[in-house]
């Protein structure tokens, strides 16, 4: 389909398959200044704070993690199939369309 | 130990030995030049050691990556204030000054951790977490 897009379709395009998913650390600023983009953007997300987490669940979100991102690093925003580590502003906007 | 050898001691953060200097003696309050810990001389069995100042105190690890960055000619930027909660924040839930955007909770993370001592910020240009900064020239 071509032409302009009709404001339904915008809205369509903004609806995300998923919630946004973040894994942070609790003691990490660039993990809490994600969290604060999102809120500020009245994003819809969950999140883990993978250091508060028993033993068994942790093991679980770090291999989680590092099949995502092969690594260990925090925050890990996912939004749909994009998969941003770090605090990444103009990342986030993109993948949230703001 | 008047053999001529030279007397070290031992530094509980950074868990190396370093050398002490001519009119230290016990009770002396020094900075460890590896990881900046302040330090009060202690004569023991095992030789000097050095017990932490401040210790588990934001004042204890404040001091001490400010006397890290000084030894080694390193910057913080506006990040610092943050960070500094994130390492106090580690001690309060894990017991030490760990690195706070790691998940590990060995000695060898203690801030400053392993591979900052190490030279990391002069190959990469920063620390880990964004904490210590190669200065610019
Ligand atoms: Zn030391």
């Amino acid at each position: 389909m071509t032409g302009p897009k009709s404001p339904e379709h915008t809205r369509t395009v903004r609806v995300m398959a998923g919630k946004p998913k973040v894994y942070a650390l609790s003691t990490c600023p660039y993990c809490k200044r994600t969290k604060r983009f999102l809120d500020e953007h009245k994003i819809d997300y969950d999140c883990t704070d993978v250091d508060l987490l028993d033993d068994a669940k942790q093991d679980e979100a770090l291999e989680e993690i590092e099949k995502l991102t092969g690594r260990r690093s925090f925050p890990v925003v996912i939004i749909d199939d994009e998969i941003i580590v770090g605090y990444d502003e103009q990342r986030l906007r993109k993948a949230l369309r703001l | 130990m008047s053999d001529g050898k030279q007397e070290r001691i031992y530094c509980p953060v950074c868990l190396a030995r370093f050398k002490k200097e001519e009119g230290w003696s016990e009770g002396a309050v020094v900075i460890c030049p590896i990881c900046g810990q302040k330090l009060r001389l202690v004569w023991s069995p095992e030789g000097w050691q050095g017990e932490r100042v401040d210790r588990g105190t934001e004042k204890e690890i404040r001091e001490r990556a400010e006397s890290f960055a000084r030894l080694r000619g390193y910057s913080f930027n506006e990040m610092k204030e943050e960070l500094i909660e994130g390492l106090v924040g580690k001690h309060r839930l894990f017991g030490e000054f760990y690195c706070p955007c790691r998940m590990e909770h060995t000695p060898e993370y203690q801030c400053p951790c392993k591979p900052t001592r190490g030279g990391d910020v002069e190959r990469k240009g920063r620390c880990y977490c964004g904490f210590f900064w190669k200065k610019q020239v």
